[in-house]
Order: structure tokens, then sequence, then C-alpha cells
């Protein structure tokens, strides 16, 4: 999956994209490739992450190989209007007139035309050879609804335009997206009924759009800690003396909620692997007492042995 | 004020309108049922305006598939619950697409202009996409149960955005959007005619909509001019609308209720939110954090460590499953000592990061701690197991 070009991580808001994301760019890193990681309409959590994983006590080496970029469709959209307009003047008026502001607004789909726009500029270069360039571009998707309206809007303009540059740019961007050698969507989800319904709807929505999913990560995984039968012939045996024992009863009912946590997991889990036959990678859930450095780096591991059989 | 620390039920007693506000996967539609279902046993006449419930709480509370129609909880349920006689239950789905649909059938003068703008393309496009559209359609549905007067408290649950702020600023988007200079410039005649008439009248203006449409090739602009010449009629009750519901949000008897979880991100994003809520006079009455991780004091401070921990526990294994012939894996113990250390972690992290959460808000502003239950809470028992949590006495 590293072999590509583009990775689009896509998810339910709360299903760790974010942090999935960056351990794939960890992972990507450590094979030696140089990595871009952007995010899309001012969100900064990938930024502050890998601000954080820089701070840690022992920072990975990893990341001298990753930089970080903030794609905004508005700037995005302005910058590409800096191209055909070439005057300066002329391009002050046109930011500041009521009319455009309106229609950055309001057009739908305009910015996130113009986000995809810029994001296949980045990947593209990576084939141009040039210095600077990324071998892979890692994009942190919004929430999924979002993350959609992001992907169908090559095809919209494309279909818009029967000819001319927008048509032709558009073309290409679909090129590369619809290219699954170079192209990948990642899909995270968490194994519970609203994040999984939401999982099955993106990977139909993806089919409409004619894109097929790369991956998909399940994070947050519980895992029972003991035989949850023994657990329940423990819980039905604490009596009498051993209710004052708090630590005892604590030990068992912590565990009798993980081995719940595992079953409701589990379940949903399977309702997700069944309904496709991509690659699958199950990520724990990770109990610290804080998500930092440490923890991406070892969901990173974990993604490198859950995705290690592909060649790289 | 007396002192006393402020207590979630006083936020719920003293307000008749509840917006829970927060960011996506907080558990923010199970907190707004449970509020209202609150409200209902204290008998008064309460609804749940919810976005998209979970598939068995949405059954659970009668709603279907369909949007936009109240539905009654059955009132025996709640009798059953302990409930006073007076209150009521009433659940809603809000449909967003629908919600539009229907503001333009009770606006539209005439069937003809109803038809007109429902078969507009950029009417379409705009109902589906329109940024903050599905937030506004919330704010609107409040504005409609408020106005019938048929309920003494709204529990408003809100879409799950990236951007929780979309909330609070759809109204004034909205307003901006239909800005009326520019909707008239839209709607001047002749300008369906396209883009030789524009570039007559302002050679700027029409080169760069030349532009802009090229980038995009979504929005035709007679499609736009269409849509504005229709809705015009529209839009003077609008923009009144806009602004009663905004006035609404503003208003004493509103109160917003943040819905957290003791992550660094979210609760990143909700700190972010109660600063901005409080910058646009509508301030923040009180705090829900869910899925705290918690164990009972005495485990908290116990001091063993895990191996000392794990032969205590063996023990206690031992003298429990005493059956001959089936003794418990000898792991178990380990099993069971590792997993409460696991917690024991993760629960010192969600209490430092809500101490600091909840040290950077107004001191009158309450805030409450729902533990990590597993499973769904998708029945009406389970919204009501909440209440243990979300109305004890403040600690």
């Amino acid at each position: 999956m590293l072999a590509r070009r583009l990775l689009f991580t896509v998810g339910k808001g709360g299903v760790g994209r974010t942090t999935v994301t960056l351990a794939l760019a960890l992972e990507a890193a450590r094979r030696g490739k140089r990595v871009l990681v952007v995010e899309l309409e001012g969100a900064r959590g990938l930024e502050r992450a890998l601000s954080g994983l820089a701070t840690a006590s022992d920072p990975p080496r990893e990341l001298e190989r990753i930089s970080h970029l903030a794609v905004d469709g508005q700037a995005a959209l302005e910058e590409y209007l800096g191209m055909v307009v070439p005057v300066r003047r002329l391009l002050r008026t046109i930011f500041d007139s009521a009319i455009y502001q309106y229609f950055v607004a309001a057009a739908p789909g305009l910015k996130e035309l113009m986000a995809v726009g810029k994001i296949w500029f980045e990947a593209d270069r990576s084939q141009s050879g040039a210095e600077d360039a990324a071998d892979i571009v890692l994009v942190d998707g919004p929430a999924t609804g979002h993350s959609l309206q992001y992907l169908r809007m090559p095809q919209a303009a494309f279909e818009a335009f029967p000819v001319g540059l927008v048509h032709r740019e558009a073309e290409r961007v679909l090129g590369l997206l619809r290219d699954p050698s170079a192209t990948a969507v990642v899909v995270v989800s968490t194994a519970e009924e609203m994040p999984a319904n939401e999982t099955l709807e993106i990977f139909s929505g993806l089919g409409e759009v004619g894109l097929g999913v790369g991956a998909l990560v399940v994070n947050q995984v519980h895992r029972a800690p003991c035989d949850p039968a023994l657990l329940e012939r423990l819980e039905g045996s604490l009596v009498g003396g051993d209710e004052d024992d708090v630590v005892f009863c604590e030990a068992v009912r912590r565990a009798r909620e993980e081995a719940g946590w595992a079953a409701i997991n589990d379940h949903h889990f399977a309702r997700l692997a069944a309904s496709t036959d991509v690659a699958t990678a199950k990520l724990p859930y990770l109990f610290c007492e804080e998500f930092g450095a440490e923890q991406v780096i070892e969901l990173s591991a974990v993604l490198e042995s859950e995705f290690g059989g592909e060649s790289a | 004020m007396n002192g006393e620390p402020a207590r979630l039920a006083d936020v719920v007693e003293r307000h008749r309108i509840i917006v829970c506000a927060g960011s996506g996967g907080v558990g923010k539609t199970t907190t707004a049922a449970s509020l209202a279902l609150w409200g209902a046993l204290w008998g008064r006449r309460a609804i749940v305006l919810t976005i998209d419930p979970a598939r068995r709480l949405a059954d659970s509370l009668g709603v279907g598939p369909i949007g936009n129609t109240p539905c009654a909880v059955d009132g025996a349920a709640l009798r059953r619950l302990g409930g006073d006689a007076n209150g009521t239950l009433t659940a809603m789905m809000l449909d967003q697409k629908g919600s539009w649909d229907e503001l333009v059938a009770r606006h539209a003068p005439s069937e003809e202009v109803r038809q007109n703008i429902l078969d507009n393309n950029f009417y379409r496009q705009l109902s589906q996409s329109f940024a903050g559209s599905q937030e506004y359609m919330a704010v609107e549905q409040l504005g409609e149960l408020d106005a019938c007067g048929d309920y003494d408290l709204i529990v408003v649950d809100t879409p799950p955005t990236q951007h929780a702020l979309d909330f609070l600023e759809a109204p004034d988007r909205l307003l901006a959007f239909l800005d009326r200079n520019i909707v008239r410039w839209f709607v001047r005649p002749g300008f369906t005619a396209g883009w030789s008439t524009l570039q007559t009248m302002n050679k700027t203006v029409g080169f760069l909509l030349r532009k802009v449409e090229d980038a995009t090739g979504v929005v035709a602009l007679a499609q736009v001019s269409d849509f504005f010449q229709s809705m015009g009629e529209l839009f003077d009750g609008f923009e009144a609308r806009v602004e009663r519901v905004t006035a609404l949000l503003r208003a004493p008897e509103t109160a917003f209720v943040l819905v957290a979880g003791p992550d660094e991100q979210v609760l990143g994003q909700a700190d972010y939110l109660a600063s901005q809520m409080g910058a646009r006079s509508m301030p923040l009455k009180g705090v829900v954090m869910n899925r705290m991780h918690a164990l009972a004091p005495g485990a908290e401070a116990d001091p063993r460590a895990v191996d000392a921990l794990a032969r205590d526990i063996e023990l206690r294994v031992a003298r429990l499953l005493t059956t001959p012939g089936d003794p418990a894996p000898a792991s178990v113990a380990g099993d069971l000592a590792a997993n409460l250390a696991a917690w024991k972690a993760r629960a010192r992290g969600d209490a430092l990061r809500t101490e600091i959460f909840r040290g950077g808000l107004p001191e009158a502003v309450p805030l409450v701690q729902v533990p990590d239950l597993t499973g769904d809470i998708h029945d009406l028992g389970g919204l009501a197991s909440l209440h243990d949590f979300l109305f004890r006495a403040a600690d």
C-alpha cells in the first residue's frame, strides 16, 4: 500500500484518522520514503501531533523525512487564479469583491475541487523527480461526508466541461485518483455500531465516485483480558467476604468491561470484514495515561506487521 | 448566587432550550436524549431533536428513518421509570433535505414557484452541500418547535461536524448568503441571458465569474439566477426568521451544554468551542464528560505493584473457582492484574486532562463525568441509567 503516491485517510469523526495517518507516515518514512502529510480546511490535529512527536524525549528519526502541508481550498483557488490572472492589481480587486467572497462561500464544491487540485499537484511532482518532492503524499481527510465531497469533485468538473483547460486538468487529477497503483483510500473505523455503519456507507460512497478502498484500518480494538466465561463465573461467585476487597472486585469488573467491549468490537469487526475484501488491519486500544509519541510509534509498528505481507 | 457549585440539574431545570454541542463521536445524541428523558420524568413536556441516532436508540425512541415527524414515546414506559404523570417525551429526527423542501413548501407563494425551486439544480446542490446547511436546518427546526408551544423543554442534538462551531455560525452564514444586495444583483432582469449581459455591466466581475465558473464547472450561472428569482419572494420573511432563531439561541432561556470526552484532541476542540460560545453571546452552561475511565476509589489508591496484585488475585481466584478438575488457567490472575493496571493508568490520564479542562472553565459551569459504559445505550432504561452520573450532586 505504501508503494502508492497518494493515500487518502477517511473515516467518521473520533475514530482516530489523524493517528492512523501519522502511523502510516512513520512507517513510510521508516522504509526510506520522503513523506508529505496534508491536512485540510484549517485542521491542525496532524500538525500538533507531529510537533508532539518532535518534542518527545526520544523523537523518532523518521521525522526528518516527513513534512507537513495545510491545504486550504480558498487559498488554493487564489493560487490558481494567480496563475491564470497574472495582473496583481486585478487579482486584489477580484479577491476583495463581495461577489467573489460570496461565490467562494456558496458555490458547492469549489473549495473542495481546488484543494484536491493542490494535493494532486503535490502528488504529481513526485513523478517529475523534483529534488524536494515527496515520494508519497498522505492526506488526513476531514470527517466522512466531507471527504466524499472532496473526492467527488474532479468527476463533477470533468463532466461539466466537455472540452478545454478545466476538462484536461480534471482528467489528469482523475487519472491519478482512479489509478489503483498510484492512489488508495484508507478507511479508518472503530468496531462500534455507529462508526461501522458510517464505514459501510463510505464503502458504497467511494464506489459511486469510482474509487476503490485500498485498506481498512480498524482502530481502538479491545481485547478480552482472559476467558469471558471464566470472568462471568468469577463475578458470579463474588460474595460476602470478597465485597470488602475493593481491589479484587474492581479487577474482575474492569476485566468484564474489557471483555464486553471486546465482544462488541468482534461483532462489528466481523460486519466490516464481511463487507470488504481489502487488506484489513486491527489496531489495539491502547491503555495509557497520555496518548503520545510512544503510542503512535507502537501503532505504526502494528500497521507494519499487519500490512507486512504486502510488498513495500 | 449562593456560592454552591452549580449542578447540571439546575441548568436543565432553569432553561427551556438545551443545545448539546461538541465534536463528532463523543456521545452527543445519547446525552441529549438522556437530558430530555430527565425533563419528562420530572413532569415536563420534553422533546429531543436528534440528528443521527444509532438504530436501536432510534427504534426505542420510536423515531423512524423518515425524519421531521415528532414521535411521542409511550407514556406507560415513562411511568415505569417512575416518571411524573404529567411528563411527556417526544423524539424527532432531523432530515436535512426534507427540511429545506419543507421550508420552501411553507413559504412558496404558489405551487408553481415551489416546483420551480425544487427542480432547480442549484437548489439541489445547495440544500445538500451548502456549508452549514444541516446545522442551519437544526436551528430552523428549533425555531419551529419553540413557536408551536407544545413543549417546555427542547433538547437539541447538533450535527456531527468537523468544526462543531458550524452550528453556532450557521444562522449568520445563511444571513450573509441571503445578503439583499447580492441577491438583488443576481435577480437583475436579463441576467439569465448569460455572460454577455454581465460583461457589459461589469467587466471585472464578469471576467472573474467566468474564471470561477471555469474553475468549478459545478454551478451554471443561469441556474443561480433562476434560483434567486424563484426564491426572491421567499426571502423577505426569511431574514426576519433567521434573526428570530438567532435571538432564540442567545436568549436567557437557552443553555448550551458541551459534550466532550477525555481525549487530548476532543478537549482541544472543546476548549476552542467553549471560548467561541462566549464570544458569540451563547454562553456555556454545563459540560458533560463522557467515556471517562474511573476506578472505585479504593482500587485507585491501592499501592500494590502488578506482580504483588497478581499474587493476591491468584489466591482469591483459586478459592472462588474450586471446582475439582477445572482449574483456572494460571495466567488469569496476571491478566486481571495487568488489565487493572492499564485501566488505572488511563483513569489517571483522564482525570488529569479533565481537571486541566475544568480549570479553564468559569467556576459557575458544572462539569459532570459519565463513565465509559460497555456497549451502546439503546433503550429508555439505559438513558435513565445515565441520570445517576449526569445529575448527582456536584463533586
